[in-house]
Protein backbone atom coordinates (compact mmCIF):
# COMPACT_ATOMS: atom_id res chain seq x y z
CA UNK A 1 0.00 0.00 0.00
CA UNK A 2 2.76 2.45 0.92
CA UNK A 3 4.65 1.42 -2.22
CA UNK A 4 1.61 2.34 -4.28
CA UNK A 5 1.51 5.68 -2.46
CA UNK A 6 5.21 6.28 -3.14
CA UNK A 7 4.80 5.42 -6.80
CA UNK A 8 1.82 7.78 -7.12
CA UNK A 9 3.81 10.49 -5.34
CA UNK A 10 6.81 10.11 -7.69
CA UNK A 11 4.56 10.18 -10.77
CA UNK A 12 2.71 13.17 -9.31
CA UNK A 13 5.91 15.16 -8.74
CA UNK A 14 7.11 14.63 -12.31
CA UNK A 15 3.61 15.32 -13.66
CA UNK A 16 3.25 18.61 -11.78
CA UNK A 17 6.78 19.61 -12.82
CA UNK A 18 5.83 19.04 -16.47
CA UNK A 19 2.65 21.05 -15.90
CA UNK A 20 4.71 23.91 -14.42
CA UNK A 21 7.10 23.92 -17.37
CA UNK A 22 4.47 23.79 -20.11
CA UNK A 23 1.69 25.90 -18.55
CA UNK A 24 0.47 28.61 -20.89
CA UNK A 25 -0.10 31.19 -18.22
CA UNK A 26 2.41 32.38 -15.67
CA UNK A 27 0.11 32.07 -12.66
CA UNK A 28 -0.75 28.48 -13.55
CA UNK A 29 2.97 27.72 -13.84
CA UNK A 30 3.69 29.20 -10.39
CA UNK A 31 0.70 27.31 -8.95
CA UNK A 32 2.00 24.04 -10.36
CA UNK A 33 5.46 24.84 -8.96
CA UNK A 34 3.96 25.35 -5.48
CA UNK A 35 2.02 22.10 -5.68
CA UNK A 36 5.24 20.39 -6.70
CA UNK A 37 6.96 21.87 -3.62
CA UNK A 38 4.32 20.38 -1.33
CA UNK A 39 4.54 16.98 -3.04
CA UNK A 40 8.34 17.08 -2.69
CA UNK A 41 7.87 17.92 1.01
CA UNK A 42 5.62 14.86 1.30
CA UNK A 43 8.30 12.75 -0.34
CA UNK A 44 10.87 14.02 2.19
CA UNK A 45 8.52 12.79 4.93
CA UNK A 46 8.39 9.39 3.20
CA UNK A 47 12.21 9.37 3.05
CA UNK A 48 12.37 9.94 6.82
CA UNK A 49 13.68 13.52 6.71
CA UNK A 50 10.95 15.59 8.42
CA UNK A 51 13.33 18.55 8.97
CA UNK A 52 13.89 18.91 5.24
CA UNK A 53 10.17 18.39 4.63
CA UNK A 54 9.27 21.25 6.97
CA UNK A 55 11.80 23.55 5.33
CA UNK A 56 10.68 22.57 1.82
CA UNK A 57 7.00 23.13 2.61
CA UNK A 58 7.50 26.43 4.42
CA UNK A 59 10.28 28.01 2.36
CA UNK A 60 10.50 26.05 -0.90
CA UNK A 61 6.80 25.89 -1.67
CA UNK A 62 5.16 28.54 0.52
CA UNK A 63 7.42 31.57 0.57
CA UNK A 64 9.17 31.02 -2.75
CA UNK A 65 5.70 30.62 -4.25
CA UNK A 66 4.64 33.92 -2.69
CA UNK A 67 7.76 35.64 -4.08
CA UNK A 68 7.19 34.16 -7.54
CA UNK A 69 3.50 35.16 -7.56
CA UNK A 70 4.49 38.66 -6.56
CA UNK A 71 7.07 38.86 -9.36
CA UNK A 72 4.66 37.32 -11.89
CA UNK A 73 2.26 40.13 -11.12
CA UNK A 74 4.98 42.70 -11.78
CA UNK A 75 6.05 41.28 -15.14
CA UNK A 76 3.08 42.25 -17.24
CA UNK A 77 4.28 40.90 -20.54
CA UNK A 78 3.60 37.20 -21.07
CA UNK A 79 6.75 35.33 -21.97
CA UNK A 80 7.12 33.57 -25.26
CA UNK A 81 6.08 30.12 -24.16
CA UNK A 82 6.99 28.32 -27.37
CA UNK A 83 10.78 28.09 -27.40
CA UNK A 84 12.38 26.35 -30.30
CA UNK A 85 12.21 22.57 -30.19
CA UNK A 86 15.98 22.34 -30.30
CA UNK A 87 16.48 24.31 -27.10
CA UNK A 88 13.85 22.18 -25.29
CA UNK A 89 15.49 18.99 -26.55
CA UNK A 90 18.96 20.25 -25.61
CA UNK A 91 17.98 21.26 -22.08
CA UNK A 92 16.17 17.94 -21.66
CA UNK A 93 19.28 16.05 -22.73
CA UNK A 94 21.50 18.09 -20.39
CA UNK A 95 19.12 17.42 -17.48
CA UNK A 96 19.03 13.69 -18.18
CA UNK A 97 22.81 13.61 -18.47
CA UNK A 98 23.20 15.50 -15.20
CA UNK A 99 20.75 13.15 -13.44
CA UNK A 100 22.73 10.18 -14.78
CA UNK A 101 26.00 11.67 -13.49
CA UNK A 102 24.42 12.25 -10.07
CA UNK A 103 23.16 8.67 -10.00
CA UNK A 104 26.62 7.39 -10.92
CA UNK A 105 28.20 9.56 -8.22
CA UNK A 106 25.80 8.34 -5.53
CA UNK A 107 26.07 4.66 -6.42
CA UNK A 108 29.86 4.80 -6.72
CA UNK A 109 30.31 5.74 -3.06
CA UNK A 110 31.62 2.47 -1.64
CA UNK A 111 30.66 2.71 2.01
CA UNK A 112 27.95 4.41 4.00
CA UNK A 113 28.81 8.04 4.86
CA UNK A 114 30.86 8.50 8.00
CA UNK A 115 28.82 11.34 9.45
CA UNK A 116 25.77 9.63 11.06
CA UNK A 117 27.80 7.41 13.45
CA UNK A 118 30.11 10.33 14.32
CA UNK A 119 27.13 12.58 15.10
CA UNK A 120 25.38 9.83 17.09
CA UNK A 121 28.55 9.24 19.13
CA UNK A 122 29.01 12.91 20.05
CA UNK A 123 25.34 13.90 20.33
CA UNK A 124 25.60 14.09 24.12
CA UNK A 125 28.20 16.88 23.87
CA UNK A 126 26.08 19.05 21.56
CA UNK A 127 23.58 20.22 24.16
CA UNK A 128 20.58 19.14 22.07
CA UNK A 129 19.12 15.75 21.26
CA UNK A 130 17.96 16.42 17.70
CA UNK A 131 20.92 15.38 15.49
CA UNK A 132 19.95 17.86 12.75
CA UNK A 133 20.05 20.81 15.15
CA UNK A 134 23.27 19.43 16.66
CA UNK A 135 24.94 19.54 13.24
CA UNK A 136 23.44 22.88 12.15
CA UNK A 137 24.05 24.86 15.33
CA UNK A 138 26.98 23.11 16.95
CA UNK A 139 29.17 20.75 14.91
CA UNK A 140 28.83 22.72 11.68
CA UNK A 141 27.56 26.05 13.06
CA UNK A 142 30.08 27.78 10.80
CA UNK A 143 28.09 26.65 7.72
CA UNK A 144 24.89 28.03 9.20
CA UNK A 145 26.60 31.34 9.91
CA UNK A 146 27.53 31.56 6.22
CA UNK A 147 23.95 30.66 5.21
CA UNK A 148 22.71 33.58 7.28
CA UNK A 149 25.29 35.73 5.49
CA UNK A 150 23.76 34.65 2.16
CA UNK A 151 20.30 35.76 3.34
CA UNK A 152 21.87 39.01 4.52
CA UNK A 153 23.39 39.69 1.09
CA UNK A 154 20.05 38.96 -0.61
CA UNK A 155 18.26 41.37 1.69
CA UNK A 156 20.87 44.11 1.22
CA UNK A 157 20.47 43.78 -2.56
CA UNK A 158 16.68 44.11 -2.26
CA UNK A 159 17.05 47.16 -0.02
CA UNK A 160 19.59 48.80 -2.33
CA UNK A 161 17.70 48.16 -5.57
CA UNK A 162 14.47 50.16 -5.42
CA UNK A 163 11.78 47.89 -6.80
CA UNK A 164 8.14 48.78 -6.55
CA UNK A 165 6.30 47.92 -3.37
CA UNK A 166 3.44 45.57 -2.68
CA UNK A 167 0.19 47.53 -2.57
CA UNK A 168 -2.24 45.64 -0.35
CA UNK A 169 -5.20 47.99 -0.81
CA UNK A 170 -7.51 46.02 -3.16
CA UNK A 171 -7.57 42.88 -1.01
CA UNK A 172 -10.65 44.05 0.85
CA UNK A 173 -12.03 43.53 4.31
CA UNK A 174 -12.04 39.71 4.29
CA UNK A 175 -8.29 39.63 4.91
CA UNK A 176 -8.45 41.35 8.27
CA UNK A 177 -10.43 38.62 10.12
CA UNK A 178 -8.25 36.05 8.35
CA UNK A 179 -5.12 37.79 9.61
CA UNK A 180 -6.61 38.03 13.11
CA UNK A 181 -6.69 34.24 13.31
CA UNK A 182 -3.61 33.39 11.27
CA UNK A 183 -1.11 35.84 12.77
CA UNK A 184 -1.42 34.68 16.42
CA UNK A 185 -1.39 31.07 15.23
CA UNK A 186 1.79 31.67 13.21
CA UNK A 187 3.49 33.18 16.27
CA UNK A 188 2.41 30.18 18.37
CA UNK A 189 3.50 27.57 15.82
CA UNK A 190 6.76 29.40 15.18
CA UNK A 191 7.61 29.42 18.89
CA UNK A 192 6.69 25.76 19.11
CA UNK A 193 8.94 24.86 16.15
CA UNK A 194 11.80 26.88 17.62
CA UNK A 195 11.56 25.23 21.03
CA UNK A 196 11.01 21.71 19.73
CA UNK A 197 14.02 22.06 17.39
CA UNK A 198 16.22 21.01 20.30
CA UNK A 199 14.86 17.47 20.39
CA UNK A 200 12.55 16.99 17.39
CA UNK A 201 12.27 18.28 13.80
CA UNK A 202 12.09 22.05 13.79
CA UNK A 203 14.47 24.95 14.24
CA UNK A 204 15.18 28.52 13.28
CA UNK A 205 14.62 28.27 9.51
CA UNK A 206 11.26 26.52 9.78
CA UNK A 207 10.11 28.72 12.67
CA UNK A 208 11.23 31.84 10.80
CA UNK A 209 9.38 30.82 7.65
CA UNK A 210 6.15 30.21 9.57
CA UNK A 211 6.49 33.54 11.35
CA UNK A 212 7.14 35.21 8.00
CA UNK A 213 3.85 33.72 6.75
CA UNK A 214 2.09 35.54 9.57
CA UNK A 215 4.03 38.69 8.66
CA UNK A 216 2.89 38.45 5.03
CA UNK A 217 -0.72 38.18 6.25
CA UNK A 218 -0.16 41.41 8.20
CA UNK A 219 1.36 43.15 5.17
CA UNK A 220 -1.45 42.02 2.86
CA UNK A 221 -4.11 43.05 5.38
CA UNK A 222 -2.53 46.49 5.42
CA UNK A 223 -1.80 46.31 9.15
CA UNK A 224 1.98 46.39 8.77
CA UNK A 225 2.99 49.52 6.91
CA UNK A 226 6.68 49.32 6.15
CA UNK A 227 6.62 52.71 4.49
CA UNK A 228 6.35 54.22 7.95
CA UNK A 229 9.91 54.86 9.14
CA UNK A 230 9.42 53.30 12.58
CA UNK A 231 7.84 50.00 11.46
CA UNK A 232 10.13 49.64 8.45
CA UNK A 233 13.16 50.52 10.55
CA UNK A 234 12.32 47.99 13.25
CA UNK A 235 11.80 45.26 10.69
CA UNK A 236 15.04 46.08 8.86
CA UNK A 237 16.99 46.20 12.12
CA UNK A 238 15.52 42.83 13.14
CA UNK A 239 16.41 41.33 9.76
CA UNK A 240 19.98 42.58 9.89
CA UNK A 241 20.43 41.60 13.56
CA UNK A 242 20.56 37.89 12.65
CA UNK A 243 24.02 38.04 11.11
CA UNK A 244 25.20 40.59 13.68
CA UNK A 245 24.18 38.47 16.69
CA UNK A 246 25.44 35.23 15.15
CA UNK A 247 28.76 36.90 14.33
CA UNK A 248 29.00 38.39 17.82
CA UNK A 249 28.28 34.94 19.29
CA UNK A 250 31.08 33.49 17.16
CA UNK A 251 33.53 36.13 18.42
CA UNK A 252 32.34 35.70 22.01
CA UNK A 253 32.79 31.92 21.93
CA UNK A 254 36.20 32.39 20.36
CA UNK A 255 37.15 34.67 23.27
CA UNK A 256 35.69 32.29 25.89
CA UNK A 257 36.87 28.91 24.63
CA UNK A 258 39.41 29.68 21.94
CA UNK A 259 37.29 28.01 19.23
CA UNK A 260 35.03 29.87 16.83
CA UNK A 261 31.47 28.79 17.75
CA UNK A 262 32.83 26.21 20.21
CA UNK A 263 30.38 26.72 23.06
CA UNK A 264 31.56 26.61 26.70
CA UNK A 265 31.12 23.22 28.38
CA UNK A 266 27.61 22.53 29.64
CA UNK A 267 26.19 25.76 28.25
CA UNK A 268 25.73 24.64 24.65
CA UNK A 269 21.95 24.46 24.82
CA UNK A 270 21.58 28.03 26.12
CA UNK A 271 23.87 29.35 23.38
CA UNK A 272 22.07 27.36 20.68
CA UNK A 273 18.60 28.45 21.82
CA UNK A 274 19.67 32.08 22.11
CA UNK A 275 21.17 32.12 18.62
CA UNK A 276 18.19 30.27 17.15
CA UNK A 277 15.69 32.64 18.79
CA UNK A 278 17.41 35.68 17.23
CA UNK A 279 17.75 33.87 13.91
CA UNK A 280 14.04 33.02 13.87
CA UNK A 281 13.08 36.69 14.16
CA UNK A 282 15.77 37.74 11.68
CA UNK A 283 14.80 35.12 9.08
CA UNK A 284 11.13 36.04 9.41
CA UNK A 285 11.88 39.75 9.00
CA UNK A 286 14.20 39.04 6.04
CA UNK A 287 11.57 36.97 4.23
CA UNK A 288 8.86 39.60 4.80
CA UNK A 289 11.18 42.31 3.46
CA UNK A 290 12.13 40.20 0.43
CA UNK A 291 8.42 39.91 -0.34
CA UNK A 292 7.60 43.52 0.37
CA UNK A 293 10.48 44.98 -1.59
CA UNK A 294 12.49 48.07 -0.91
CA UNK A 295 10.91 50.80 1.16
CA UNK A 296 12.87 53.54 -0.58
CA UNK A 297 11.19 55.80 -3.08
CA UNK A 298 11.62 54.90 -6.71
CA UNK A 299 13.41 57.87 -8.34
CA UNK A 300 11.48 59.28 -11.28
CA UNK B 1 -14.53 0.57 22.09
CA UNK B 2 -11.45 0.93 19.93
CA UNK B 3 -12.95 -1.15 17.11
CA UNK B 4 -16.04 1.07 17.11
CA UNK B 5 -13.81 4.15 16.88
CA UNK B 6 -11.75 2.50 14.14
CA UNK B 7 -14.83 1.75 12.08
CA UNK B 8 -16.21 5.24 12.64
CA UNK B 9 -12.84 6.79 11.75
CA UNK B 10 -12.44 4.74 8.57
CA UNK B 11 -15.98 5.60 7.52
CA UNK B 12 -15.43 9.32 8.03
CA UNK B 13 -12.08 9.29 6.22
CA UNK B 14 -13.63 7.42 3.29
CA UNK B 15 -16.46 9.95 3.13
CA UNK B 16 -13.92 12.80 3.32
CA UNK B 17 -11.88 11.30 0.48
CA UNK B 18 -15.13 11.09 -1.51
CA UNK B 19 -15.75 14.79 -0.94
CA UNK B 20 -12.21 15.65 -2.08
CA UNK B 21 -12.59 13.49 -5.18
CA UNK B 22 -15.86 15.26 -5.93
CA UNK B 23 -14.08 18.60 -5.54
CA UNK B 24 -11.39 17.52 -8.00
CA UNK B 25 -14.05 16.23 -10.41
CA UNK B 26 -15.97 19.50 -10.13
CA UNK B 27 -12.80 21.48 -10.79
CA UNK B 28 -12.20 19.41 -13.89
CA UNK B 29 -15.75 19.41 -15.30
CA UNK B 30 -17.37 22.71 -14.33
CA UNK B 31 -17.21 25.41 -17.01
CA UNK B 32 -16.23 28.69 -15.36
CA UNK B 33 -14.33 30.15 -12.45
CA UNK B 34 -17.24 31.03 -10.17
CA UNK B 35 -18.96 27.66 -10.35
CA UNK B 36 -15.61 25.93 -9.82
CA UNK B 37 -14.96 28.09 -6.75
CA UNK B 38 -18.47 27.40 -5.50
CA UNK B 39 -17.86 23.65 -5.63
CA UNK B 40 -14.24 23.72 -4.45
CA UNK B 41 -14.58 25.86 -1.33
CA UNK B 42 -17.39 23.77 0.12
CA UNK B 43 -16.36 20.27 -0.90
CA UNK B 44 -12.72 20.85 0.07
CA UNK B 45 -13.52 22.11 3.53
CA UNK B 46 -16.05 19.34 4.16
CA UNK B 47 -13.64 16.69 2.91
CA UNK B 48 -10.72 17.87 5.03
CA UNK B 49 -12.99 18.28 8.08
CA UNK B 50 -14.27 14.72 7.70
CA UNK B 51 -10.74 13.35 7.30
CA UNK B 52 -9.66 15.31 10.39
CA UNK B 53 -12.55 13.86 12.42
CA UNK B 54 -11.83 10.37 11.13
CA UNK B 55 -8.11 10.61 11.93
CA UNK B 56 -8.95 12.05 15.37
CA UNK B 57 -11.05 8.94 16.09
CA UNK B 58 -8.08 6.72 15.27
CA UNK B 59 -5.34 8.55 17.19
CA UNK B 60 -4.78 8.59 20.89
CA UNK B 61 -3.64 11.57 22.88
CA UNK B 62 -4.94 15.10 23.07
CA UNK B 63 -1.85 16.59 21.36
CA UNK B 64 -2.41 14.68 18.12
CA UNK B 65 -6.12 15.54 18.11
CA UNK B 66 -5.36 19.21 18.71
CA UNK B 67 -2.90 19.44 15.83
CA UNK B 68 -5.42 17.69 13.56
CA UNK B 69 -8.11 20.19 14.57
CA UNK B 70 -5.62 23.00 13.89
CA UNK B 71 -5.07 21.65 10.35
CA UNK B 72 -8.83 21.50 9.78
CA UNK B 73 -9.42 25.03 11.05
CA UNK B 74 -6.58 26.46 8.95
CA UNK B 75 -7.81 24.74 5.79
CA UNK B 76 -11.39 25.94 6.38
CA UNK B 77 -10.27 29.49 7.07
CA UNK B 78 -7.82 29.84 4.19
CA UNK B 79 -10.18 28.08 1.77
CA UNK B 80 -13.01 30.46 2.55
CA UNK B 81 -10.79 33.55 2.45
CA UNK B 82 -8.92 32.71 -0.76
CA UNK B 83 -12.18 31.67 -2.43
CA UNK B 84 -13.64 35.07 -1.62
CA UNK B 85 -10.49 36.88 -2.78
CA UNK B 86 -10.31 35.02 -6.09
CA UNK B 87 -14.00 35.66 -6.78
CA UNK B 88 -13.60 39.34 -5.93
CA UNK B 89 -10.54 39.69 -8.17
CA UNK B 90 -12.34 38.07 -11.10
CA UNK B 91 -15.38 40.36 -10.63
CA UNK B 92 -13.08 43.38 -10.64
CA UNK B 93 -11.40 42.14 -13.81
CA UNK B 94 -14.81 41.76 -15.46
CA UNK B 95 -15.86 45.25 -14.45
CA UNK B 96 -12.67 46.66 -15.89
CA UNK B 97 -13.03 44.76 -19.15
Amino acid sequence: MTQLFDALLAVGIVGVAVAALFANDRFAAVGAFMVMGFLVALSWVRLGAPDVALAEAAIGAGLTGALLLRSARRLRVEPKMCQSRWSVAASGLISIGFAGLLYAAITSVPTVPAYPPLVAERLGESGVSNPVTAVLLNFRAWDTLLEIAVLFVALVLVIVVPVSRVRPAPLGEMVVPFAKVVVPLSVLISGHLLWQGADAPGGAFQAGAVLAGGGLALVLAGAMRLKKPLQGGILRATALSGLAVFGAAAVATAALTGHLLGYPDGQAKIWILGIEAVLTLAIAATLVLLFHGSVRRVPK
Amino acid sequence: MSTVLDILGTAMMTAGTGFLLMAAFAFWRLPDLLSRLHALTKADTAGVALIVCGAACMTSGIAAVLSLVLCGVLVALSGATTGHLIAQASLEDEERA
